[in-house]
């Protein structure tokens, strides 16, 4: 991405999500939750963000490990990060209004139980690629494969199983008040992952470099 | 040593014991309480809570957003902090090779 078009998206996604509480604000109540509802303007899109970043890391793990690309192995590592992120959001933001919404934090459902299972599948690949010494790559990307194919199951867990979480119908059926904060919602988040993405990715890239440097470095000694 | 914990058991004892003899003498102050109400017999439930026992919603809205705020910032601030470790390594090492 250029530097002109990176400063577009990190000034859009701030102009966002300054202007995003106010669309919030305006927004009509739900009729039986109430204030309360308007933290899914902040937990669906997070929800939409994680499995982005899953799917993204799954499919650069693959990449990686038929292909052998170094390139893919950076965007599935700055993936997964990504995924830990917005699913710490959302099984944050979840619990705050489900205490309000079902009188409960947490409910050992399978929407609930699982989005916290493919979380940690993601912390682990995150814990894999920092301890796990030579060949922790390849291993990282097979459990970033595993922690994707999860994805879908999650997704439509709450059309199959009985949960208490709203299920995908809600989106689709929202009303014209709330339709167009929830879109710029997810519009602003995208956003944001695709400025975090570059800069992680800049990130893995300059490692990289330094990583080449160095065994120049070596190679160079060695030779005198 | 056996003879001074022996003096402080003693000396612990008869205090209390002398607690024990004031607290008998003094006569109990009446207490100023209100009449006592009759023990409930049963539990009435209602549908709803009244509006007065209801959660507040505003704190855990304020809380949320709060959370991904905080988390988000923290992100980019350790982002930025291991961006500037890598490129003073890298410019360090390009030094060192030219030299």
């Amino acid at each position: 991405m250029s530097p002109r078009t990176f400063s577009l998206v990190i000034v859009a996604a701030v102009a966002g999500f300054l202007a995003a509480p106010f669309l919030i604000a305006a927004a009509p109540y739900e009729s039986t939750m109430g204030l309360v509802q308007k933290i899914f303007y902040f937990h669906a899109p997070s929800g939409m963000m994680m499995f982005l970043a899953a799917f993204l890391s799954g499919g650069a793990g693959a990449v990686y490990l038929f292909k052998g690309r170094p390139a893919a192995d950076r965007l599935g590592l700055a993936a997964a990060e990504l995924t830990v992120l917005f699913g710490l959001i959302v099984l944050v933001t979840g619990p705050l209004w489900a205490r309000k919404a079902w009188g409960v934090w947490w409910q050992w459902d399978f929407r609930l139980t699982s989005s916290l299972l493919v979380w940690m599948v993601f912390v682990a690949y995150l814990l894999v690629r920092k301890y796990g010494g030579p060949g922790s790559d390849k291993l990282a990307a097979v459990v970033a494969l595993f922690g994707a194919a999860n994805v879908p199951f999650v997704y439509v867990s709450v059309n199959v199983w009985r949960t208490l979480h709203p299920k995908t119908t809600v989106v689709p059926s929202l009303g014209p008040g709330m339709r167009e904060p929830f879109w710029f919602s997810v519009l602003i988040f995208l956003l944001l992952f695709v400025a975090l993405l570059t800069v992680r990715l800049r990130l893995a890239a300059q490692q990289a470099e330094l990583e080449s440097l160095y065994r120049d470095l070596d190679e160079g000694s060695v030779g005198v | 040593m056996k003879r001074r914990v022996l003096l402080v058991c003693v000396c612990a004892l008869g205090l209390l014991a002398g607690l024990r003899m004031d607290a008998r003498q003094q006569p109990q102050a009446a207490p100023a309480t209100q009449p006592p109400q009759a023990a409930q017999s049963e539990f009435v439930p209602v549908k709803d809570l009244p509006a007065a026992e209801q959660m507040p919603a505003g704190p855990l809205v304020l809380g949320a957003y709060g959370f991904m705020w905080a988390v988000v910032l923290l992100y980019v601030f350790l982002l930025s902090r291991r961006l500037r470790a890598v490129q003073k390594d890298i410019d360090a090492l390009k030094a060192q090779t030219r030299n």
